[in-house]
């Protein structure tokens, strides 16, 4: 079976304003370089579709083996005006767990 | 000079639990207990508040907590700080003077840290012309907001709160500090840190570690992804940081207490809710987030060395809340059999029901609750013959409105479903419409700030 994100990372959601930024930590220190591949700015956009809006970085962290997500324009406007009901992204973040692994 | 200074962390937002703080204090033999209370929109809802009624406008906890700990932190040596003063510190100052005195602890001595709040500096600032672009949508047109403003606060950098620690303060309040100043401030102090090349390092190790604390249980079990390895969440222990004078320091907790502090939860929150991990931008450093390492030295105790940094950035963030209409939302929960085909004929009705009332919206958005609320498009596309066996769905709607009339049609166009509806539906109670305050975060030079410490004496 393709793995997923899911097997190899933990996550941790949150916002900004109108940004949702996720960290994805792998569990193993064997995993972080399928982890790098299979998180790119690419992959986050087609999965949210229109619920990310703007640009998407992807900051790799060798240190302690984790990737930063940065996903602009992608809380429906912020926290403060949103209409979804997770207003500060902390379950958005999630979702990246269903990404497969490449590499 | 102490080697070694002891600060724990005793809120990581307005609602956390006490009792977790006020164990650290009695058993954690700590040099100061950092408060954060502040969120992005608290600012905003502190300053209405405020114009109700003057005497208001700080977080009302943070005078509980004051009260509460007072003694203890007296008899224990444990400075208290927190940003709990909102948009009136000098308010919550003199509220707390009130309760040191009644517990019978005269001389207790109160800074109060003013300076953030600009929003009667608003036209001054304009007049000088600064841009005041918003950095989320790089809308330039501030005009169009001025008159709707609320509320207009800048995070400020921890030099108030030193002043306040120099002038021999038990208790330090402050306003829309960062909210790792209320960790910085304290180590700055002790440490005698000048603002210059020659500490910018520790300053910035300051910054990391306040980040990776001012969250309290956030690094110590909660919120992590290994959740249901992490004991006794109900009992959890606050962190505590021991930082040293080289930059390093450890992070712990009780013993005793419930979750862990281990390699996992320290990365688990190094990553939360950052930008670019080189640059971690704070208004008393930039902190470089890739150079640090971290090391499990004992059991609940991880280090964290080797942060390097840069100096504090010239322009700080300022955030404008103004007023933005009203959102109308409402709920309605579907039994299996067929529970999601009635959820999309309910979404149908309501549609015809906004029609028929002629609903005013900007925006309006419907979720399936149990298929696609959190995710969106992230979440698989719903396949009826799955979606029809799930033992229950919901249907959520949330509209964008001028007016509260106009969002409230929403409140009722769900409670028409009670009777016009799809049998077997359970609704909850019908929720009001709220309103919105948007938040226009801009940058202003550092130059326009002009903090202010003054110290009360009960």
């Amino acid at each position: 079976m393709t793995k997923i994100v899911r097997d190899i990372a933990y996550v941790r959601s949150g916002d900004k304003g109108d940004v949702c930024t996720a960290g994805l930590i792998a569990r193993a220190p064997a995993d972080y370089a399928a982890l790098k591949a299979s998180v790119t700015p690419a992959a986050v956009k087609s999965l949210y579709g229109d619920w990310v809006r703007g640009d998407v970085h992807c900051y790799p962290m060798d240190n302690i083996e984790a990737v930063v997500v940065v996903m602009e324009r992608a809380l429906g406007g912020g926290a403060t005006k949103t209409l979804r009901l997770d207003q500060t992204g902390k379950s958005l973040g999630h979702a990246l767990l269903r990404l497969p692994v490449v590499g | 000079m102490k080697k070694v200074i002891r600060l724990g962390a005793g809120s990581g937002f307005w609602g956390d639990a006490m009792d977790p703080a006020v164990e650290l204090l009695e058993r954690g033999e700590l040099d100061y207990l950092c408060f954060d209370f502040l969120a992005e929109l608290t600012m905003a809802l502190l300053q209405r508040q405020k114009l109700k009624n003057p005497a208001m406008g700080y977080v009302p906890d943070a005078v509980t907590y004051m009260n509460t700990m007072l003694k203890t932190a007296r008899d224990r040596g444990t400075k208290l700080i927190s940003n709990g003063g909102g948009v009136n510190p000098r308010a919550a100052a003199e509220r707390i003077a009130e309760g040191a005195r009644a517990a019978g602890l005269q001389g207790t001595r109160i800074a109060l840290v003013e300076g953030d709040d600009l929003l009667h500096k608003l036209d001054e600032l304009i007049a000088q012309r600064l841009p005041m672009v918003n950095m989320d949508t790089g809308d330039s047109d501030f005009a169009a907001i001025r008159s709707r403003v609320v509320s207009a606060n800048v995070y400020t950098d921890s030099t108030g709160i030193v002043d306040g620690l120099a002038g021999g303060a038990d208790v330090v309040v402050a306003g829309r500090v960062s909210d790792n100043a209320v960790y910085v401030g304290p180590l700055a102090h002790e440490f005698g840190w000048a603002r210059d090349a020659a500490h910018v390092n520790r300053l910035a190790s300051a910054v990391t570690l306040g980040h990776i604390v001012e969250c309290a249980s956030a690094c110590t079990g909660g919120m992590s992804s290994r959740f249901s390895e992490m004991p006794d969440m109900g009992r959890v222990g606050f962190p505590i940081v021991e930082f040293s004078a080289d930059g390093s320091a450890e992070i712990t907790k009780l013993q005793g207490t419930g979750g862990r502090v281990d390699l996992f939860t320290i990365k688990e929150h190094l990553v939360y809710e950052i930008a670019d991990p080189r640059s971690y931008l704070m208004p008393d450093a930039v902190a470089d987030f890739t150079s640090l390492k971290l090391e499990q030295v004992g059991e609940d105790r991880v280090r964290v060395s080797g942060i390097t940094g840069r100096p504090a950035p010239d322009m700080l963030k300022l955030v404008v809340g103004y007023q933005d209409g009203w959102i109308g939302e409402s709920m309605a929960f579907f039994p299996w059999p067929q529970a999601f085909d009635r959820a999309v004929k309910a979404r149908q009705t309501m549609l015809e029901r906004f029609e028929r009332m002629g609903l005013e919206a900007s925006q309006v958005h419907f979720d399936f609750i149990g298929v696609n609320m959190l995710h969106g498009p992230g979440a698989p596309k719903p396949d009826p013959g799955v979606a029809n066996q799930l033992p229950e769905v919901g249907l959520r709607c949330a509209v964008r409105t001028r007016t509260a009339e106009e969002a409230d049609k929403v409140r009722r166009a769900g409670s028409h479903l009670w009777i016009m509806g799809p049998g077997g539906t359970s609704f909850g109670t019908p929720m009001k419409p709220r309103p919105v305050i948007s938040l226009w975060p801009t940058l202003i030079p550092r130059s326009f700030v002009d903090q202010k410490t003054e110290i009360l004496v009960s």
